[in-house]
């Protein structure tokens, strides 16, 4: 066969709806794009993980500090999922997982913006597992069909977890929102922070950047950006509404006639910044893991027994 | 001192719930011996599941077949007698025939 | 039976969890190898889970809601050893963790192997709650001490640094050491079976073989019987701890009472 031909055979499968497996033949363009998804997607949870670990030292009951790491911890879970398919993917272009992770070190690979944003009271911590746990269920369900097979299937299992997680900022939420005044005043704050950041979460509504367009066109993934942040909505602003709380947006409605949400669009230049690591906290955290990375690289150097002289 | 970075040895995990169930594959971690990958593998795979077993792999040691043979997996003769379904149909209508003679032969032995 | 002797030891085991389960949960996100992370995460929650399992038996005899024993009270009343408060390097959690995995694998096996002795003889209290207790968490500890103790080896015999750097560990570990084994205002009876030199001796019997089979010196000097320098379990513990409390505590404070 031709390269070409390969190339249509290929094609051909995805249109059929066939999943790719790791050692089948693919596009060159397919295994890149799909390792910088991967990676981006694993380094992701992995620096998600630093907001919330903030506030596991100051967790304000037992039962709180124990649901608060095993959430962390699952974030580290599901990042170490993610990661071993990216290596695999990987492996054949000569990187190991030591490269995918430096690349978030030198900028070349990058983290979900919302992880960028800071978390400065504990009722963030409800916000974080609420909605933005619950913005990233949204948007992974649609990855779940994903034309690769290894990704799709690591996918169930972090969509089953992510179900606790969602239970877990739902009940400290809940907690705060039936609390004293000055604990519903620190929720309704925090949301009115986070607004912003879910709403950027998904992305631009028109995007027509190439690798948005190769991930459709290989269906690695198959909603756009405008109908995963409709469908969190349609999830959970009512409920937010129903626990008395606003959004910071006034201009926020349900549209009948168009049968979509309004509302007031965010300052799109923002995931420039973020994409440059300029965002709030995009150094200081990324400085966090940078630090503890090398300045363990003896301990991994030792976990792979070199001869002691 | 050495420039080479670690490269981790790579073990695919398989996990026993109880004794009733085979070892099932869970996911695979990064390791440096397999006692390593053991120790690993109990919270990386089991933080929810109970089990009784634990097996871990190196990934090189794991022989696979081909995706795209698919030919190495092709039934194309008909297999239908070593099927329950290829034997559901011809042995029913039998049973159904002795059926209604023991029926009939009930009918003669209880009299009175 | 003596109830004060009974909680002063309840609080020695609850403040010695709580305060080596919130030592390890700093590591969270930071720990040197990303599955390791999700295993030590686990023994932090596993600590944090005794610690809320003593406080309750605290509870139930009166002294107060688990939580308030927790968070509120100052350091001055804590029973916990001074080595387990001690930071895990230079720096916090959120400011240049300089963490130091050396010093947190020798910490963790000798407090681990301390409690399994530990943990044994309260098998065989006589406040039988405790007992009970004492049983279920020895069982979770087998992994415990199996994680520490492989860590233990293979930065003992991995390379040149990794053994030079556990060994610094052992050093900053080691003239505190004793502190783990005194037991303040509670005395050998029958809700506490045990000596301090029963307890020095069952554990220098488990871990020093383990230092020979890597080729490690025992440490010099004694193990401190009683503690000289600080003594956590009379009340007497470093600003560490009181920097460490307010961390802890700071959200509590701020609605004691109020439910989270």
């Amino acid at each position: 066969m031709t390269e070409a031909e390969r190339h249509a055979a290929f094609m051909a499968r995805i249109e059929r709806g066939e999943k790719i497996e790791a050692s089948d033949w693919m596009p060159a363009e397919y295994r890149i794009t799909l390792v910088k998804f991967m990676q981006m997607h694993a380094l992701s949870e992995i620096m998600g993980a630093l907001p919330e670990k903030e506030w596991v030292p100051r967790a304000p009951t037992l039962a709180r500090k124990l649901s608060l790491m095993a959430k962390v911890q699952d974030e580290m879970g599901h990042g170490q999922l993610i990661l071993r398919v990216a290596e695999d993917l990987a492996a054949p272009l000569g990187k190991t997982r030591e490269d995918l992770v430096e690349e978030l070190f030198t900028g070349v690979a990058k983290f979900h913006n919302v992880f960028h944003m800071p978390a400065p009271t504990w009722a963030d911590c409800g916000i974080i597992g609420w909605l933005v746990d619950g913005a990233a269920v949204v948007s992974q369900a649609a990855l779940l069909d994903s034309s690769y097979g290894p990704y799709a299937r690591v996918l169930q299992r972090v969509c089953a977890e992510e179900g606790f997680h969602i239970q877990h900022g739902e009940s400290i939420c809940l907690a705060l929102a039936e609390g004293t005044p000055a604990q519903r005043q620190m929720l309704q704050e925090a949301l009115n922070r986070w607004w912003e950041a879910l709403l950027l979460f998904f992305g631009p509504a028109e995007t027509n950047s190439a690798s948005a367009t190769i991930l459709l066109k290989y269906r690695f993934r198959t909603k756009t950006n405008e109908d995963l942040r409709q469908k969190f909505f349609t999830k959970y602003v009512p409920r937010i509404w129903s626990l008395g709380l606003t959004l910071p947006d006034p201009d926020f409605r349900w549209d009948e006639a168009q049968g979509r949400w309004i509302y007031t669009a965010p300052d799109w230049s923002k995931l420039k910044e973020i994409a440059r690591n300029q965002g709030p906290l995009s150094q200081y955290r990324l400085g966090l893991r940078r630090m503890s990375y090398e300045q363990a690289r003896w301990v991994r150097e030792a976990l792979l027994g070199k001869v002691v002289a | 001192m050495s420039e080479e970075k670690p490269l981790f040895n790579v073990y695919e995990v398989f996990v026993q719930k109880d004794h009733g169930s085979p070892h099932v594959w869970v996911g695979s971690v990064d390791a440096g011996s397999p006692d390593d990958a053991l120790l690993m593998a109990r919270e990386n795979f089991l933080r929810r599941e109970t089990a009784v077993s634990i097996w871990v792999v190196r990934q090189q040691d794991v022989h696979r077949t081909d995706y795209e043979d698919r030919d190495f997996f092709a039934r194309e003769s008909d297999k239908q007698y070593r099927m329950l379904s290829g034997y559901n149909k011809s042995n029913a209508e039998k049973w159904r025939k002795y059926k209604k003679s023991l029926l009939d032969l009930e009918k003669d032995f209880v009299k009175d | 039976m003596n109830e004060q002797i009974l909680v002063e030891l309840l609080y020695q085991l609850a403040d010695d969890e709580l305060v080596a389960g919130h030592r390890a949960s700093e590591w969270l996100g930071l720990a040197p190898h990303f599955e390791e992370d999700i295993a030590f995460a686990s023994i932090a929650q596993d600590e944090i889970g005794h610690a809320t399992a003593f406080y309750r038996l605290l509870e139930e005899l009166g002294q107060g809601k688990a939580d308030d024993l927790a968070f509120l009270r100052p350091a001055a009343e804590r029973r916990n050893a001074v080595l387990l408060e001690r930071p895990n390097g230079a720096g916090t959690y959120l400011e240049n963790p300089a963490f130091d995995w050396g010093f947190t694998v020798a910490r963790a096996l000798v407090y681990d192997l301390f409690d399994t002795v530990r943990l044994e003889v309260l098998t065989r209290s006589a406040y039988e709650p405790l007992a009970q207790l004492a049983a279920k968490i020895r069982r979770e500890e087998r992994y415990h001490l199996l994680h520490h103790t492989t860590w233990f080896k293979r930065l003992a015999t991995g390379t040149d640094e990794s053994r030079r750097r556990l060994q610094a560990g052992l050093e900053r570990v080691w003239p505190e050491v004793g502190g783990l084994f005194a037991l303040g205002f509670v005395p050998t009876g029958d809700i506490f079976p045990a000596t301090i030199t029963d307890l020095v001796d069952r554990w220098t019997a488990e871990l020093s073989p383990l230092f020979d089979s890597v080729g490690l010196a025992w440490p010099s000097g004694q193990i401190m019987r009683p503690p000289v320098g600080l003594d956590g379990r009379r009340g007497q513990h470093a600003s560490d701890l009181e920097e460490l409390l307010a961390t802890m505590s700071e959200v509590y404070r701020t609605a004691p009472g109020a439910a989270w």
